[in-house]
């Protein structure tokens, strides 16, 4: 593994006379079938934006498969589109993607590589930055790009306390927690693509993939919705929780569930939300017959608007949400499903 | 089989945190406990030795409280331990501590690698794959099944997809989250052995490292100041009949915050 070339030298000028000021960012865009993931998106948008201000200049990479229909969006989302393909890369490995990504970055200098904080940029890109010799941050939730060094806001201890770190060594790994940044929809580029082979050996890769059992389609995973209906104790029976489903298909959102209700066995631990299960930050989090104990609190506090439903006036989620209603779910929830399907 | 745990005691999830100083440290009470998913990793490290023999070793980095993960782990029944103790080792980036860990992993052979998929104060979840890439293993993430084979192993986790099996040589390491067993109680004798037990240590030249390589001083990341979240404002209670608020609630989430 070479180092990372140690140099702001761009090789793209295109006629730029701040050419050999910018440095390159290269953004792991990460695929699901024929879509880019929500967090991938976001970087690409926030990419647009430091190359607008001069600064950086970006390369979204892609390893592996690259459907025809998301080349052409990525094409017209970024100015350089890298392919980088390799029958390892077929499926995803941790030891394949690893390789393949810290290759290209070796080759290229970026002073950042920016991947989304979804499972698998926190399983491999750790790897990456060891290939790399290279600091990691992991799960940001705000950055600050203009700084020298880029100082980044990441939450530790489940949110209670949030950290301002920054690395002074580059390049530098940062994941970043899905829906920490908007999408701005400006796809009006007609990008190049450039094709490479990633070179990965298969005694690299040392994982098969044997099994995989696809969820329903169209369900949006909790760390990537914007917004969740999230139930707790309070629905009494795994079979209430029919409402909590009406709901969320009333108003376009994802069920989660707490720890209590998962341990009792009326949602899968996949619904889970909390410290031992998903940390997520949806637009809009409803909790309904949740009493807010600190680990299901630590799983969603970053939710921008919360709206609690419980009756008890003294629940702890009260204290952690902007709306509230004292109320019984068993009417409210019904009453705002119907209310819904009105609009 | 021999299978390596790493663990970490960690400021328990009620334990208060303040911010002192400007930002500069933290002030934690002093309440603490196993990481939760390091739980998960230390019994799973016992089933596989009553299924394959071999013997289970427990390491951890860390002054202090931290010896008492290593003697939770004898408590449940580990054979070995080793804490990483100097003051060099202490505050390291993801980087640092992974380095350190994976020269501990090294000093003796083992077949299994397991941790949490991430330790509940830092919340960094990197330590796993990089003791993995600092070693050239493998590793799977966010375990919930295990089945260990000669020289091999199945392990199923979630993915966002939904459930996935993948198949993978050892030596390996396996990050573990909840669902994967259900962590034991220490027997009595257990933690009165554990209370006895001499805990070996390692400082950073019994790993072939240069204190400068480990701890802060061999961090690439480094914090800055420590920050109170934002906080929102008091609720707003939505009031009135069932139906009414139901209405309003609906209102001011569609017209108001705009989010429907």
């Amino acid at each position: 593994m070479q180092p990372a070339r140690q140099c702001g030298f761009s090789r793209t000028w295109k006629g730029s006379f701040r050419g050999w000021l910018v440095d390159t960012i290269l953004v792991f865009v990460e695929t699901k079938g024929d879509a880019a993931k929500k967090a991938s998106l976001e970087l690409l948008s926030e990419g647009r934006k430091l190359e607008q201000a001069g600064r950086f200049r970006m390369e979204a990479v892609v390893l592996g498969p690259l459907p025809a229909g998301l080349k052409d969006r990525l094409l017209s989302l970024t100015e350089t589109l890298v392919h980088i393909d390799d029958p390892l890369l077929e499926a995803y490995t941790p030891e394949g993607y690893a390789f393949a990504l810290a290759g290209y970055a070796g080759e290229a200098g970026p002073k950042m590589i920016l991947a989304g904080a979804t499972q698998m940029g926190r399983d491999f890109m750790p790897r990456v930055a060891v290939l790399l010799g290279c600091g990691i941050v992991s799960d940001v939730t705000a950055a600050a790009w203009e700084g020298d060094p880029v100082t980044f806001v990441r939450p530790v201890y489940g949110g209670k306390v949030l950290t301002e770190v920054s690395c002074n060594g580059f390049p530098v790994i940062v994941t970043t927690r899905p829906n920490a940044f908007g999408i701005s929809e400006e796809g009006s580029r007609t990008g190049n693509l450039v094709e490479r082979q990633a070179g990965v050996t298969a005694d690299q890769v040392h994982t098969r993939i044997q099994r995989a059992d696809a969820k329903p389609k169209g369900k949006v995973d909790l760390t990537e919705a914007d917004i969740i209906v999230s139930g707790g104790r309070g629905l009494k029976a795994a079979e209430n929780f029919r409402l909590i489903e009406e709901l969320a298909d009333a108003i376009g959102g994802t069920v989660g569930a707490t720890r209590s209700v998962v341990d009792a066995g009326w949602r899968d631990q996949e619904d889970q939300v909390g410290k031992s299960g998903k940390t997520v930050s949806p637009k809009l989090y409803i909790a309904v017959g949740i009493s807010g104990a600190i680990h299901h609190i630590m799983g969603m506090d970053t939710s921008k608007v919360v709206l609690a439903v419980n009756k008890d006036p003294n629940a702890i989620i009260f204290q952690y949400a902007n709306y509230g209603i004292v109320g019984d779910l068993f009417e409210v929830v019904p009453a705002m499903t119907a209310e819904l399907k009105k609009r | 089989m021999n299978v390596v745990v790493l663990a970490k005691q960690v400021p328990d999830a009620e334990s208060s945190i303040e911010i002192k100083g400007d930002g500069e440290r933290l002030e934690i009470q002093q309440k603490f406990a196993t990481s939760l998913f390091d739980e998960f990793a230390l019994e799973e490290a016992l089933r596989i030795r009553e299924r394959h023999g071999g013997r289970v070793k427990v390491i951890t980095l860390g002054a202090g409280k931290a010896t008492e993960v290593l003697r939770t782990g004898i408590a449940m029944g580990a054979d070995e331990t080793l804490l990483l103790d100097h003051a060099a080792f202490l505050d390291g980036d993801g980087y640092a501590t992974a380095l350190a860990l994976s020269r501990a992993v090294s000093k003796a052979p083992c077949d299994v690698v397991l941790c949490g998929k991430q330790a509940v104060d830092d919340d960094r979840g990197e330590v796993g794959p990089m003791v993995a890439q600092f070693l050239g293993l493998p590793h799977v993430g966010g375990v919930v099944k295990l089945d260990i084979a000669e020289g091999k192993a199945s392990a199923e986790s979630l993915a966002e997809a939904g459930r996935e099996v993948v198949e993978v040589s050892l030596p390996a390491v396996f990050t573990v989250q909840k669902g994967l067993n259900e962590p034991r109680v220490a027997p009595i004798t257990g933690v009165m052995k554990a209370m006895k037990a001499q805990i070996p240590k390692a400082a950073p030249e019994d790993l072939g490292l240069d204190p400068a390589e480990v701890g802060r001083a061999g961090s690439k990341v480094q914090v800055k100041r420590y920050l109170a979240p934002k906080k929102r404002p008091p609720v707003q209670i939505i009031g009135g009949e069932a139906n009414d608020a139901a209405r309003e609630a609906v209102r001011i989430l569609a017209d108001v915050e705009r989010l429907i």
